[in-house]
């Protein structure tokens, strides 16, 4: 019953609960004529998320494999370390100097080299420098693109 | 046969030059996620000030003819389309990439690609002034009823639910919905500021399929060095050829589809491979093998995306109308050196016109000359590790999505649907069917407000909308889409 | 004595910094400069930006490069609302502005930006809007044209780039002029889905630009019915008559002046020295050339000229969009 409460119910559960929301914002606002599409749109979504949801609540459901809490506990502190560096690190520090944290961190914690010898840290340390580079050299000095600078660069 | 006169200019030295580098530095961008042929184009508009108008011309033309190309690479390699058209690449090369076939799926994908663009070129060569007249017969009912007929894909395209698959489009199309209504300039589901501009089709991109991939490395775990993302067979060249010509109606599908759909202005090439697959998938005998890793679906999509590209540019050479979005810039790169495109275009500045077209048929062949060769470095990419590989994809995806228009509001959109969409996949949504909806939804919407407003001056919306031959042609094909989704539906019910 | 030299010193390096602002500008510009344009890459707007700021990173001129970003959406809401709420103002950030677009629409709200927010720099080119048909359309001089649409009220459909846009000012100063109503069509598209519009015969006429309109009328697929200007275009359409002389009573006030401007709070200093040098880069004779060879009629303005312009505008918008409610 859990696996197939987290494999379908609670995904289910929430789309439905997506649906509903667009609907009642897409027939409350205002002018009309902007939300016709909306609307039509919405009551289309709400039918199929019923539909969907009652598929789950009866067990039809088979499509989807779900997260499980181990998948979840590995995948975690990855998903952190992407949150703070796209929402937070990469505007306030500076586009390079947090693109070169995050690759760092994240290069780091999944990587299967020893975490004890040098040389795996060295690699590491090598391999970002490089990538970084190449990523200097192709937004900035090829296309120029200006990133934000935050505090650093 | 005029043309054949100014194939000498192709190969003077500099020009030739241009040609390769343009070509080269395509593919690479093109396969890079998060830059899309539009904007590659875009952004080597300010290398052409320095340049002749030809060698200018020659330069934008390669690149928006390998960037198409290139975006396949990552399409198959990473199942991150490197634009929307290589969306349905992704669908079956990277399900054969993971079957070790991602050098096969490489080299049928460029051969498809080459062989779609030339004969797109060769369109634009010898039919541009009849494609002309067709190309103005699409008015906004017509689109109206195209963008209808790319929505009754969105059922089929997901082949493990039905429900899902029509649920994840809906998704899309409300998606689209976001931002400020751009004909009547409302509000719409506005929750945070970084969403007034809308949903960036490139930004969603790039976070729909590129983040769900990251985060799927990421629970492999500290695993063994070893361990590759995908494994690459050697594949001999004669093998690939004999894969294509095997397919030889995919191969007409793909190409017939993407020349005509490239043709309407306001449709663009982002649906051509999707719905170039989606046809290559209901006349197939094997349509079940679709989505498994079948080099059926890449040849269809690849042929279609690369037909596009000469005709797109048919409405713009002849009428000064850009069809897509490249074509707009394309447009400006022209009027930027003075050149105005328009039916005297070829008697005004043959030089120009006929070197620009000639240069895109030898950038078709040296694109894959030089693809089928990256094809061999793929085996290399694919021998990184799952943790570089992660972090590589993840700083690219918020470096690309940020440069399309120099907005971290991208860069939190990209982020917020990327970790949203790994749990839908997760509960049995689909990508596909979600970004078509991004796509469509606006098409649908503007054609249908744009034409209501002209047929309420006129002979009201029923006269409008639903007579005239094109207009009836289409609903047709509608209503047979959608017949054929429900009976394909249930006749594999039955099967099962 | 270091010591007592450096509490002497650092007193007065702070004292000169904060003092004498002019310090500031004159490392400036160090970096590239990127100007945001409101529109699509390819329009006229973006073009004209490109061929404009070519030679921004000349010695003689600003000394460093210009880069244009592309921000579209809604009629050049998007592009705005960013621009006032979250664009840098330390002077490497600037934006080009469409009048009457921006005025219009701040007057209709629901945007964040007004010309209070905005600082302009110079004017770089004034493009009137034109009213144009098909080639293959029955109507041959503006007044049969409006005579349809004064005996037909709201059955003339003209395209027009987009809601609160310059041509649809000009649309809406026409059913002022002729006391009829006409079917305005905006396009998502911008200019170009307009113009096609009207190639393709979707509608009966329609309001552009007068660059754009100008090429298509070179290519043969329309034609030029007037202009909404005070006098007659010399350089690209002498032929075509204003409305004016055709006898309604439409001004100059939808034509789309496209300059450059900087978000309030830059630097006082950096905006001095942009006004004096970007006009003089405007002036370029390669620039001149290339803007000609584009089709585009230039008008140069400085800032104290765009300042008086705006202020005009806004009156005169305020007063015609307050009759329309």
């Amino acid at each position: 019953m859990s696996t197939r409460l987290q494999q379908h119910i609670i995904p289910a559960t929430l789309v439905l609960g997506l649906a509903l929301t667009v609907a009642v914002l897409s027939f409350t606002r205002e002018p009309a004529e902007s939300f016709l599409f909306p609307r039509l749109i919405s009551v289309v979504m709400l039918l199929l998320a019923i539909w969907n949801f009652l598929r789950a609540i009866l067990g039809l459901a088979k499509v989807g494999t779900g997260v499980s809490a181990a998948t979840f506990k590995t995948i975690a502190p990855g998903v952190l370390v992407m949150v703070v560096y796209c929402f937070y690190a990469a505007k306030t520090l500076g586009f390079y100097v947090a693109g070169t944290t995050a690759f760092f961190v994240l290069y780091s914690w999944y990587d299967a080299h020893s975490h004890k010898a040098l040389s795996s840290w060295v690699r590491r340390i090598v391999v970002t420098a490089v990538f970084m580079a190449v990523i200097y050299g192709l937004f900035s000095l090829l296309l120029k693109v200006q990133t934000p600078r935050g505090m650093f660069l | 046969m005029e043309f054949l006169q100014y194939f000498g200019g192709v190969f003077e030295p500099m020009a030739f030059l241009l040609l390769v580098g343009g070509t080269i530095g395509g593919l690479i961008l093109g396969a890079t996620p998060g830059l899309s042929p539009t904007m590659a184009v875009a952004l080597l508009i300010p290398f052409t000030f320095q340049l002749t108008p030809v060698h200018g011309l020659i330069l934008l033309g390669a690149a928006y003819t390998s960037t198409v190309a290139g975006g396949a690479v990552s399409a198959i390699l990473l199942k991150i389309p490197g634009a929307p058209a290589n969306i349905a690449t992704a669908l079956d090369g990277f399900e054969m990439a993971k079957k070790g076939e991602g050098a096969k799926a490489l080299h049928v994908s460029f051969l498809a690609s080459g062989i779609g663009g030339v004969i797109g070129v060769l369109l634009l060569i010898f039919l541009t002034p009849v494609l002309a007249e067709w190309a103005l017969a699409f008015g906004p009912s017509h689109l109206f009823w195209m963008a209808i007929l790319g929505v009754t894909v969105i059922g089929s395209l997901d082949s493990k639910s039905f429900v899902k698959g029509l649920l994840s489009g809906c998704i899309g199309l409300w998606l689209s919905m976001i931002g400020y209504d751009d004909i009547q300039g409302a509000e719409r589901f506005i929750f945070h500021d970084a969403l007034t501009g809308g949903i960036h089709i490139i930004a969603a991109l790039i976070g729909i399929f590129a983040i769900p991939q990251v985060i799927e490395m990421f629970s492999k775990g500290r695993q063994s060095a070893d361990v590759q993302v995908v494994t690459i067979q050697k594949q001999s060249f004669a093998d690939s050829l004999k894969i294509l010509f095997a397919r030889k109606k995919a191969l007409c599908i793909g190409t017939v589809t993407g020349s005509i759909i490239g043709l309407i202005p306001g449709v663009g090439g982002q649906i051509a491979g999707l719905l170039a697959y989606d046809q290559a998938k209901k006349f197939s005998a094997d349509r079940d093998t679709f989505g498994t890793g079948n080099p059926t679906g890449v040849i269809a999509a690849e042929s279609a995306n690369n037909a596009m590209v000469g005709p797109s540019l048919v409405p713009l050479l002849t009428l000064s109308i850009p069809g897509s979005p490249t074509a707009a810039v394309l447009l400006g790169g022209l009027l930027i050196h003075g050149i105005f495109p328009g039916p005297d275009l070829f008697t005004n500045h043959p030089q120009v016109a006929w070197t620009f077209i000639n240069s895109m048929l030898i950038g078709q062949i040296l694109m894959v000359i030089f693809g089928l060769y990256i094809a061999g470095y793929a085996a290399r990419v694919a021998r990184i590790p799952p943790a570089i590989m992660a972090a590589a994809v993840l700083v690219l995806a918020v470096f690309g999505s940020y440069s399309v228009q120099q907005s971290m509001g991208d860069v939190y959109v990209m982020v917020s649907l990327g970790i949203g969409m790994y749990f839908l996949e997760k509960s049995g949504f689909s990508a596909a069917p979600l970004v078509l909806g991004l796509i469509l939804g606006p098409i649908a919407e503007a054609n249908f407000i744009q034409g209501s407003m002209i047929a309420n001056a006129t002979d009201g919306a029923t006269q409008y909308f639903l007579t005239g031959t094109l207009n009836l042609f289409l609903i047709v094909l509608v209503i047979l889409s959608i017949g054929y989704s429900f009976w394909s539906s249930r006749s594999s019910k039955v099967a099962s | 004595m270091k010591k007592l030299l450096k509490s002497l010193l650092v007193p007065a390096a702070i004292a000169a910094a904060t003092v004498t602002g002019p310090v500031l500008a004159e490392g400036y510009p160090e970096r590239p400069i990127s100007v945001m344009v409101s529109y699509g890459a390819g329009g006229a707007t973006d073009f004209q930006a490109r061929i404009v700021t070519m030679v921004a990173g000349n010695e003689d001129q600003i000394g460093q490069p210009i880069v244009i970003i592309n921000k579209p959406g809604a009629g050049g809401r998007v592009g705005w609302n960013w621009f006032a709420t979250e664009a840098e103002n330390d002077g490497y950030t600037l934006g080009a502005y469409n009048v009457p677009h921006f005025i219009a629409q701040s007057i209709n709200g629901g945007v964040k930006y007004s010309t209070e927010e905005f600082e302009p720099i110079a004017n770089w080119g004034s493009d009137p809007a034109v009213v144009v048909v098909g080639k293959d359309s029955p109507y041959n001089t503006i007044n049969e044209l409006l005579d349809f649409a004064k005996e037909n009220p709201g059955k003339l459909t003209l395209s027009g780039a987009g809601l609160l846009v310059g041509h649809h000012i000009a649309a809406l100063q026409i059913e002022k002029a002729i006391e009829s109503k006409l079917a305005y069509i905006p396009t998502k598209g911008g200019g170009a889905a307009a113009m096609k519009a009207v190639i393709a015969g979707d509608v009966i006429g329609g309001i552009n630009n007068l660059s754009d309109a100008f090429r298509a009328s070179e290519a043969g697929s329309v034609k030029i019915l007037a202009v909404a200007d005070i006098q007659r275009n010399e350089e690209f359409l002498p032929d075509v008559p204003t409305l004016m002389e055709a006898g309604y009573d439409v001004d100059n006030s939808s034509v789309n002046f496209r300059g450059i401007m900087a978000p309030k709070g830059t630097p006082p200093e950096v905006i001095d020295m942009l006004a004096e040098k970007v006009p003089a880069m405007f002036e370029n004779a390669r620039i001149a050339k290339q803007m000609k060879a584009g089709g585009s009629p230039m008008k140069i303005m400085n800032r104290d000229e765009v300042l008086q312009m705006w202020s005009e505008r806004q009156a005169y918008l305020t007063e015609l969009l307050a009759d329309l409610k």
